[in-house]
């Protein structure tokens, strides 16, 4: 037993934790939906859509209505906008999602502005029913800015040099190698654990339990990948032999990915001459589940 | 302003997540905190200490993030520390004996020497408790001692700017308890920058932060001296500093960084594993598996095996580090010189580390601080150390410039602690922060057991909030640890959080939480007020 363990720590027997075997909950019984940033070209969105809000937009709308519409993400531009009232956004954008993923990596689709998520059903006659509306989130433009300040003015050759000085070229890079350096720290008593072995195997033994009682509950699950990444601005960019479409350098697609299925994709980007090439391959393998 | 052609700030960023286990009398996971006080913390007043003896002048900015001070302060985790010393200094001295003669004779006594020293220090200058040592330095006027979130709070994932409010709070005020004053300055944690958290800065009379090199480059409008002066944020003037990438490359590049010199102490080969197991066991932990000690023989040698690994000779690489100091404020000179030629004003170069890279990681780390300041005082006068109040004050007119969000995490944005290994945290991080302003705004004057549960309430939310967990999750190193502590403190605050709900608060977990979770003792949960976010708004 320790030593010099303070006072305190030997007054009281510590009590079990009652809930310490117990997972996190799935969710808290509140229709709601948040939006984060993650980089100027995606956000996470996640949510939690009750029993009772399916309940209330079935006694709303009609099951065979919904039934028909699509599940979908609005997402609202709304930068600049003071007071966001569901229809005045400067533009928005519908998505396809399933509402029981529960989260969703959004492709912004402009950099540098404000998003509204809004999720909802799209009707066949084209007329949207919101069943959750997100935080507002802004996403970082990515570059520099074009806006140059009349009081702090500098020479556009000065200015490209002191871009190069200052790192420019290294934005987001390096920062791997002190991740690794700093995650190596980390490493060292990880081998295997000590006191806590305990409350390891008992923590898993519980998760184990949970499933084993769960038995009357349904799945459904389905694949998409995204292909996303950015290249020169003037480079021809193809992926799997078909060449695709660069916005601000930027690409992303998306590709059902069946059961089984091995997908090949080579990433090319070549030059306008064609005497340059880079290449980039991508292997996706679902695995026949059971 | 004196002939120097511009400046150079160092800036070190010391941080451990709050690692505690009364309920074990030997937690793993502890050594975290053990290792680097041995290599780094104590070793680093070590340098300020010769410094100061010798008459060195220096300047030298560095972050005690509030979970790395709690723990600094905590009287289980140094008496534990103190038994950690006393064993290396015992084994130490067993092993001037088993190596005498041999060729690991000096690094024997190198290790003596040094853990002899650091117990001298810990126990005896400033009694057990270093954060004594660091405060006099910041009294002194050689170090600036800045904050850090709360518990290393990732701000722009927070999507109530009452959890931003909370950690930017929590932190000055456990500085304030520590250091006697307000903190001047503050390392956002993971350098992560949103627009417009600066106001919670602000109210706290925070005057500067650090960004990642592109939080300054793409600000708006564009950044006059790129990153080589700091720039004001719009409405609250709160100035930001960003990290210049050409120093940061010297010493972090896995290829060319002086870290990789072969004459440097190899880190894996390690004493834990090479001694008899009999003669070793002692200085394991309770389990008896062989693990690291912080004590190794060895230096880097070259591309080999470990078990080629050649003897290490202290005196060859404390030359090496000389060297590399040299080299460093060289090419400090030349890229000042260069900038002076493209800039109107005297050029600021921000080097910003983790300080547990200096001897902990890369263990003559130190050595090579020592000599660079040493050699700045001694050997040249064009470049000038400084610390950003120093700066602000010689040019007090700056750029208004809105930062860009932005961090130092790979790619440069929030992506090592949002993926899809780690995202399905923030269900739960978001959900007890709403839950928390809840019942703040609806006790605004709990006494009693109510205003314990509420204070303890904020305690597992703040620890939750931790970015190192998510940050463990990605790299996969010690990922079961961290989802187990993100875990542990959801389950306990919606524990503590129904009880409160129900009126049927458990004084006796009450209890327990208070003493395993046992960080800001003296935190008040009427920080996560919603009236108190809206105080802050209002003001800029």
């Amino acid at each position: 037993m320790e030593q010099n363990l303070s006072s305190a720590t030997l007054v009281r027997p510590i009590v079990k934790d009652p809930q310490a075997e117990m997972d996190v909950p799935t969710g808290y019984g509140k229709t709601e939906s948040y939006l984060l940033p993650k980089d100027p070209a995606w956000m996470f969105l996640f949510w939690e859509i009750t029993q009772g809000t399916f309940d209330y937009l079935r006694s709303q709308y009609g099951e065979e209505t919904l039934k028909q519409a699509r599940t979908i993400i609005r997402l609202h531009d709304v930068t600049g906008v003071p007071f966001f009232n569901g229809n005045n956004s400067v533009e928005y954008y519908d998505m396809p999602v399933i509402f029981e993923a529960r989260s969703w990596y959004i492709n912004v689709p402009k950099t540098g502005r404000s998003y509204i998520a809004d999720l909802g059903y799209l009707t066949a006659d084209g007329h949207f029913i919101l069943v959750s509306r997100s935080n507002l989130t802004s996403v970082p433009p990515g570059h520099i800015s074009d806006i140059i300040d009349d009081k702090w003015m500098i020479v556009e050759g000065d200015f490209q040099k002191l871009l190069k000085l200052s790192g420019a070229d290294y934005i987001g890079l390096g920062s791997s190698e002190r991740m690794q350096v700093v995650s190596q720290h980390w490493k060292l008593t990880e081998l295997t654990s000590s006191g806590s072995s305990t409350s390891w195997s008992s923590f898993a033994l519980h998760l184990d339990k949970v499933q084993e009682e769960e038995e009357d509950i349904w799945l459904e699950a389905d694949c998409e990948i995204i292909i996303y990444g950015s290249a020169s601005k003037n480079a021809i960019v193809s992926i799997n032999g078909k060449d695709i479409e660069l916005k601000d350098g930027k690409f992303s697609i998306r590709q059902h990915l069946s059961a089984g299925s091995v997908v090949d994709l080579p990433i090319r980007a070549r030059n306008a001459k064609g005497d340059k090439t880079r290449q980039i391959m991508i292997k996706a393998l679902r695995e026949q589940g059971k | 302003m004196g002939n120097e052609k511009g400046y150079l700030a160092l800036v070190l960023h010391a941080h451990l997540p709050f690692i505690k286990h009364p309920e074990y009398p030997d937690f793993l996971e502890e050594d975290w905190f053990y290792e680097d006080m041995v290599e780094t913390y104590i070793p680093l007043l070590n340098v300020f200490e010769n410094l100061t003896e010798e008459g060195v002048d220096f300047r030298l900015t560095m972050s005690l993030t509030p979970p790395l001070c709690n723990m600094m302060a905590d009287p289980l985790l140094t008496n534990r520390f103190s038994r950690y010393l006393n064993q290396r200094v015992e084994l130490s001295e067993k092993e001037l004996h088993r190596t005498a003669g041999t060729e690991f004779e000096a690094v024997a006594r190198m290790y003596f020497d040094k853990f002899r020293r650091y117990k001298d220090l810990f126990e005896n200058r400033y009694h057990r408790n270093v954060l004594e040592g660091f405060k006099k330095f910041q009294d002194m006027g050689k170090l600036e001692i800045i904050t850090c979130c709360a518990t290393h709070g990732y701000l722009p994932l927070m999507v109530h700017k009452e959890s931003v409010n909370a950690q930017i709070k929590i932190a000055a005020q456990d500085y304030r308890s520590r250091f006697g004053r307000n903190p001047r300055g503050i390392w956002l944690a993971e350098c992560a920058y949103n627009p417009g958290d600066d106001k919670f800065l602000r109210d706290e009379g925070i005057r500067f932060f650090f960004t990642e090199s592109h939080g300054i480059l793409h600000g708006t409008p564009r950044p006059k001296y790129g990153i080589y002066a700091p720039v004001y944020c719009p409405n609250t003037g709160v100035a930001a500093f960003a990290r210049d990438m050409e120093s940061a490359q010297q010493v972090w590049s896995a290829e060319s960084g002086y870290p990789g010199d072969a004459r440097y102490r190899e880190f894996y080969r390690d004493l834990g594993y090479d001694l008899d197991y009999d003669y070793i066991k002692p200085y394991l932990h309770s389990d008896g598996v062989r693990r690291n000690i912080g004590m190794k023989y060895h230096k880097i040698t070259g591309k080999v095996s470990l078990n080629q690994k050649r003897a290490y000779n202290p005196a060859e690489a404390r030359e090496v580090a000389a060297q590399h100091a040299g080299n460093f404020m060289f090419n400090r000179q030349k890229q000042i010189e260069y900038l002076s030629t493209i800039i109107d004003r005297k050029p600021l170069v921000v080097s910003m580390y983790d300080a547990e890279l200096y001897g902990h990681w890369w263990y003559e780390g130190i050595d090579f601080l020592e000599y660079l300041f040493k050699k700045i005082y001694y050997d040249q006068d064009e470049i000038k150390l400084i610390t950003p109040m120093e700066y602000l004050s010689i040019y007090p007119e700056n750029q208004i410039v809105q930062p860009s969000m932005s961090s130092w995490g790979d790619k440069g944005y929030h992506e090592v602690w949002l993926n899809s290994g780690n995202d399905w945290i923030y269900r739960h991080l978001i959900k007890s922060a709403e839950r928390m302003m809840e019942l703040a705004n609806r006790f605004p004057n709990a006494q009693g057991l109510l205003r314990r549960a509420l204070n303890q309430l904020a305690r597992e939310l703040v620890l939750m909030q931790s970015s190192d967990w998510a940050f463990l999750m990605t790299t996969g190193t010690a990922k079961e640890y961290s989802t187990k502590r993100t875990k542990d403190h959801v389950k306990r605050f919606n524990e503590l959080y129904e009880q409160i709900q129900g009126n049927r608060i458990n004084e006796a977990y009450v209890y327990e939480l208070e003493l395993k979770d046992s960080i800001f003792q003296q935190i008040d949960y009427n920080v996560y007020s919603s009236a108190a976010k809206e105080a802050v708004l209002a003001k800029y």
